[in-house]
């Protein structure tokens, strides 16, 4: 597969938008089911991505990422916000309207064994999209599944072998292909590579480059493995309990963090490397998560913070542009006029 | 004498398609105080090392071995009542998914009571003042409460504190980490990494640390086996396999991963190919199949190669022998210094 000129030469602006974003699952309890608290999924979140780009979303567990990716996607309904679309709102759409979407946004998951009909053969699963939003049939679709198959890196007489025959990798690639059969434009990639073992990760890492490449995709990549990310991304993005902490480009963001939080992830990731361990600080967080039911009063992070002061508990930071596109919401860096707070004596990646 | 001594182990599955080897002939040693880390893929037979030395597998396991010796006594000839003496007390155990490790229906405090009640015999009151005792090093927040909690009650970086409490309160000489912080998040993870770290310090213990995570052996581990196909096939100082990797995979595994610290975005580079079945290991060098500098000479058994100062590989590409076969542009070579050893 070569890596050059792309073909879907991308325009310049957002291609989505997220605007005042909230995502609430009810939990009801009692003989009556009564509604009795709400987890707080995704609590207020603003973001756009542009196009060509790769947007990393990155965050522990609960952070509310995996929910974001399922609500763009229309897989589940909002609570409240704006979700623009190549300038339409795709929240407000019906069912018609959202299927059309559907040729134009895919997703991959996380766990190539659970995403796959084990009883359907690698051609139907591949030619599946194809039926369902009529754009091949017969000769026409059997063609399209092996030049997809040849896309990814499969063989075309894969198309009538069935998932369990392949690893877990090629089980990947096979997601890959059925997300590309209605050749969209964006893709959601939820923990695309988590899953597999770290020789076969970069197989699949490559892979999705090098389609992004040649088809000019947009991907929003989630994932919990900031190496990954850094790896992959364009901007990342960083979550937690159900709030955007910071937003940067990619460098900025992994060499100056403004937010503790972001820091403290960053400087947890260990390096295989011994020698660059040695010299750098760790900074270990107290405490767990908070949980998205009831989550922290004021800035989220205010329980876990080694600088948090007084209006921390009290108020709410506002997601704060500090200059290129930096953003980051923290009453610290605001009150220092955007500057980093220095959690480990020194810098915290190299 | 090494605290613990593996001797040609090999361990296999009875399966419906035929014999499964998981482990192949490995052997290591590991000296009291030490933190070893194993590092493999899935099906490189890191886990089944741990359970065959516990022997804690499956009635379709069949475990062999020239010797297990763990303090100059040979595991291998215990009985399953001798063995449950050992495990808990002088070797412990903590796995990745505390959740599925612990009791449900037991409070922590009753889990940790019943093993130090076991083996060091004490009463009901000493046992349960030893629990609170361990949660106070392990660090979980009002102790003398918790104790009385259920593991649902436990969020997952307190469980697997919990684990390590439990693992530690007998004071074993070696504890076994099977992947202890996978299913933790990043913040959690270090927060269990420096507790092992501190708990080390404070007991002594050897560590054994069984991970994917080439990052957490980095920071963790003093010395590092590197396991494919279910064998050794590096050997070394964490500076050794990290900074100058001599077998083919282990260069190939460090070229894969993308880094935190690396501001390149240049192409990462796979390991072409999958690993090994097997079912069906190929007789030479497991990773032969997948190796850019495969030779004639890797598709037999190959030895291991010793690089001095404890840094050995499993890997013909060293061989003198093999010279006129070697591919020109493998960088290793030629190694004079390599010596072939038996194993």
């Amino acid at each position: 597969m070569t890596m050059e000129a792309t073909l879907a030469a991308p325009t310049t602006g957002a291609l989505l938008e997220v605007k005042a974003l909230k995502k609430y699952f009810p939990i009801h309890a009692g003989l009556f089911s009564r509604h009795v608290a709400d987890v707080k999924a995704i609590d207020g979140v603003d973001f756009e991505i542009r196009r060509g780009e790769t947007l990393g979303l990155v965050g522990e567990s609960g952070s509310g990422k995996t929910t974001i990716g399922r609500v763009v996607m229309r897989l589940l309904p909002a609570t409240s916000g704006d979700v623009s679309f190549d300038g339409r709102d795709i929240l407000a759409m019906g069912r018609g309207d959202v299927r059309h979407l559907r040729r134009q946004m895919q997703i991959i998951f996380q766990d190539p064994y659970a995403s796959l009909n084990p009883r359907m053969t690698v051609g139907d699963i591949v030619g599946e999209p194809l039926r369902i939003h009529n754009l091949a049939s017969g000769k026409a679709a059997e063609d399209r599944v092996r030049d997809l198959l040849k896309l990814v890196g499969l063989r075309p007489y894969h198309a009538n072998r069935y998932p369990h025959e392949f690893s877990g990798g090629q089980r990947q690639r096979i997601g890959v292909a059925r997300a590309l059969a209605v050749d969209p434009k964006f893709i959601v990639c939820d923990e695309p590579v988590s899953a597999l073992d770290v020789s076969i990760q970069a197989q699949v890492i490559n892979l999705l480059e090098d389609l992004q490449q040649q088809l000019g995709l947009t991907y929003l990549f989630i994932a919990h493995d900031l190496s990954v990310v850094r790896h992959i991304s364009t901007r990342v993005a960083v979550m937690y309990v159900g709030k955007l902490v910071e937003l940067a480009g990619r460098d900025a963001l992994y060499e100056n963090p403004l937010h503790p939080y972001t820091q403290a992830l960053l400087s947890a990731i260990p390096i295989p490397d011994p020698a660059v361990e040695a010299r750098r600080t760790r900074i270990v967080l107290k405490g767990d998560i908070p949980s998205p039911v009831d989550p922290p009063s004021g800035c989220r992070f205010h329980t876990r913070c080694p600088i948090a002061f007084e209006r921390c508990s009290v108020e709410e930071p506002a997601f704060v542009d500090y200059g290129s596109g930096h953003f980051a919401a923290c009453h610290w860096v605001a009150e220092h006029g955007g500057q980093a707070p220095n959690l480990a004596n020194g810098p915290i990646v190299l | 004498m090494p605290l613990l001594e593996v001797k040609n182990l090999r361990t296999t599955f009875r399966t419906e398609d035929g014999p499964v080897t998981a482990v192949n002939g490995l052997t290591f040693s590991l000296e009291a105080g030490q933190t070893l880390g194993i590092v493999g893929e899935s099906g490189s037979g890191k886990s089944v090392t741990s359970l065959s030395i516990m022997r804690l597998l499956s009635r379709n396991a069949a475990v062999e071995a020239d010797a297990i010796n763990f303090n100059g006594e040979n595991l291998m000839t215990k009985s399953e009542a001798e063995m449950r003496k050992i495990r808990g007390y002088k070797i412990a155990m903590i796995f990745q998914d505390p959740m599925t490790s612990l009791n449900p229906v037991l409070t922590v405090g009753e889990q940790i009571a019943e093993a130090v009640r076991l083996h060091l015999g004490y009463d009901r009151k000493a046992a349960r003042d030893k629990a609170v005792e361990m949660f106070e090093k392990v660090r979980i927040p009002s102790p003398a409460q918790r104790i009385d909690d259920y593991p649902h009650q436990f969020s997952g970086g307190m469980r697997q504190r919990v684990m390590i409490a439990m693992a530690l309160s007998c004071n074993p000489q070696l504890l076994i980490a099977d992947e202890p912080t996978t299913a933790l998040d990043v913040t959690i993870q270090a927060q269990i990494l420096q507790l092992m770290n501190d708990m080390q310090n404070e007991t002594g213990a050897a560590i054994i640390l069984i991970t994917h995570d080439l990052g957490v052996v980095a920071e963790v581990c003093r010395n590092v086996l590197v396991m494919y196909g279910g064998n050794m096939v590096e050997y070394g100082s964490a500076d050794q396999i990290f900074r100058a990797p001599r077998m083919p995979y282990t260069q190939g595994l460090l070229a894969s991963l993308p880094r935190l610290d690396d501001r390149r975005q240049e192409r990462l580079q796979p390991i072409k190919g999958q690993p090994p079945n097997l079912l069906n290991l190929p007789p030479g060098c497991a990773f032969a199949p997948r190796c850019a500098y495969r030779m004639p000479a890797c598709d037999q058994p190959v030895g291991l190669y010793d690089f001095g100062n404890g840094h050995v590989a499993r890997c013909a590409l060293y061989d003198e022998r093999y010279t006129e076969q070697r591919p020109a542009d493998f960088p290793g070579a030629p190694v004079a210094s390599a010596v072939r050893v038996p194993g």
